[in-house]
């Protein structure tokens, strides 16, 4: 059971056009998406703000073509980071599904490997990457299970982007042999997206392996979504949550006995 | 007996504008595809996909594509497909992007993939019927298309 997911569809304040991106999604047969906020915090005046809530976009959300179920739509911090002051864990990145880092420098992204808690770890698609993917690092991010992440909009735009993006991925993939590794859209547009089957082909291109690029868009993209759940809960084991306290009548009471119990809630994962 | 094994691409036009898709010829899909290989895999790309690549079928009114290629280097012809973003015909640009549904080794399953795959689209788009009458004359016209070739009937089903 492979479901397809698409971790990365830019925001756009144009709600129209973010709902028809979401639609597209769900009609190429995605079953989730993640929108994606951009903070870059060298420029002044970039506040992180609490991101819109994903049930004022839709009614009904459309149901993913092949499955019967609607797609399911979280929301994703990007947080580029040129200096080491950037990356500040607080209360705000809390409220986001999955949190990224687009490392600017090499120090970095041996960082953003080895201690900073994230999820995805961009890869520079639009320009030539500045440094060189070190083995320690990467394998340092692959043992805490980070993921690293390219999108591949800008390659289908534009042919000098399209150089980047295979030069960049192509030398990531060598240094990570095709593991960690997940590809996402990226995209601002309907017409932007691509086919899963499309993508896992593309791996291709990227020096990826047949089964590794089907990988980076399902069961990759799955890990990834499970590490952002476990940075709400403590490793992932206990799972907090507010329960609605039943009303004081005490004949609720006895209809709803669970309600009663410990409120601390497994999760399997 | 030894035969030329290929591979046919199932492919879905996606566009924004659906009236756009009458636009299409498969002059277009051929020359677009083709210079996306180019542009994707240089002139060695090029020379593999002159090589058995044609468009087999277009169904302009339901955006549905089949290519065929060589099985040998299908994978690199297929890998080309999403850097096409947009086809051009008689002068005017659609738009659009191409999605693959299916890869089959003859068009026999392509076929059976798409009767199955169109019905799945009639399902879906069954619920946004606005009202009853307009549910039950769908259903007529469905079931008024004679079966004489199966592929009348995939036509008439996306056509809602």
């Amino acid at each position: 059971m492979a479901v397809f997911m698409d971790l990365n569809i830019t925001y756009t304040t144009d709600k129209k056009r973010l709902r028809s991106v979401i639609e597209t999604a769900a009609h190429l047969g995605y079953s989730t998406v993640a929108i994606n906020y951009v903070v870059d915090l060298q420029q002044k005046k970039q506040e992180i703000g609490k991101p819109k809530c994903v049930l004022e976009l839709f009614d009904t959300f459309p149901i993913v073509q092949g499955k019967s179920r609607p797609i399911k739509v979280l929301n994703r911090l990007t947080v580029v980071a040129s200096d080491p002051s950037h990356f500040r864990p607080n209360a705000e990145y809390k409220a986001y599904d999955l949190v990224a880092v687009y490392p600017k420098t090499e120090k970095l992204f041996h960082a953003a490997c080895m201690t900073f808690d994230v999820d995805i770890i961009c890869v520079a698609v639009t320009e030539k990457q500045p440094f060189f993917f070190k083995r320690s690092p990467v394998n340092g991010a692959i043992e805490r299970g980070v993921f690293f992440e390219i999108s591949y909009t800008p390659a289908i735009r534009d042919s000098t982007m399209r150089r980047y993006t295979i030069a960049n991925a192509i030398s990531l993939t060598e240094t990570c042999k095709g593991k960690n590794l997940i590809v996402t859209s990226g995209a601002e547009r309907p017409l932007e997206l691509r086919g899963p089957y499309d993508i896992a082909n593309l791996g291709l291109l990227f020096g990826l392996s047949e089964e590794d690029g089907k990988a980076a868009i399902s069961t990759n993209c799955r890990a990834v979504h499970l590490h952002g759940e476990t940075r709400k809960t403590a490793l992932g084991i206990v799972h907090t949550m507010k329960k609605d306290q039943p009303l004081t009548e005490r004949q609720e009471e006895e209809h709803v006995p669970a309600s009663k119990r410990a409120k601390l809630e497994t999760v399997d994962s | 007996m030894v035969r030329l094994k290929s591979r046919y691409l199932l492919c879905e036009v996606c566009v924004s504008d659906r009236s756009n898709l009458l636009l299409l010829d498969d002059r277009a899909i051929y020359t677009a595809t083709k210079a996306a290989v180019a542009r994707a895999h240089g002139d060695y790309g090029a020379a593999l996909s002159s090589l058995g690549f044609s468009v087999k079928y277009l169904n302009a009114h339901t955006g549905i594509v089949f290519l065929r290629c060589r099985k040998s280097h299908y994978r690199l012809i297929w890998s080309a497909l999403p850097f096409i973003a947009s086809l051009e015909n008689r002068g005017q640009r659609v738009p659009c992007f191409l999605n693959c549904l299916h890869v089959g080794g003859t068009i026999r399953t392509c076929q059976k993939y798409l009767v199955r795959y169109n019905t799945q689209q009639l399902h879906r788009m069954l619920p946004f019927c606005q009202s009853e009458a307009e549910r039950s004359e769908i259903r007529k016209s469905l079931l008024s298309c004679t079966l004489k070739k199966e592929a009348d009937d995939v036509d008439e089903e996306e056509d809602d």
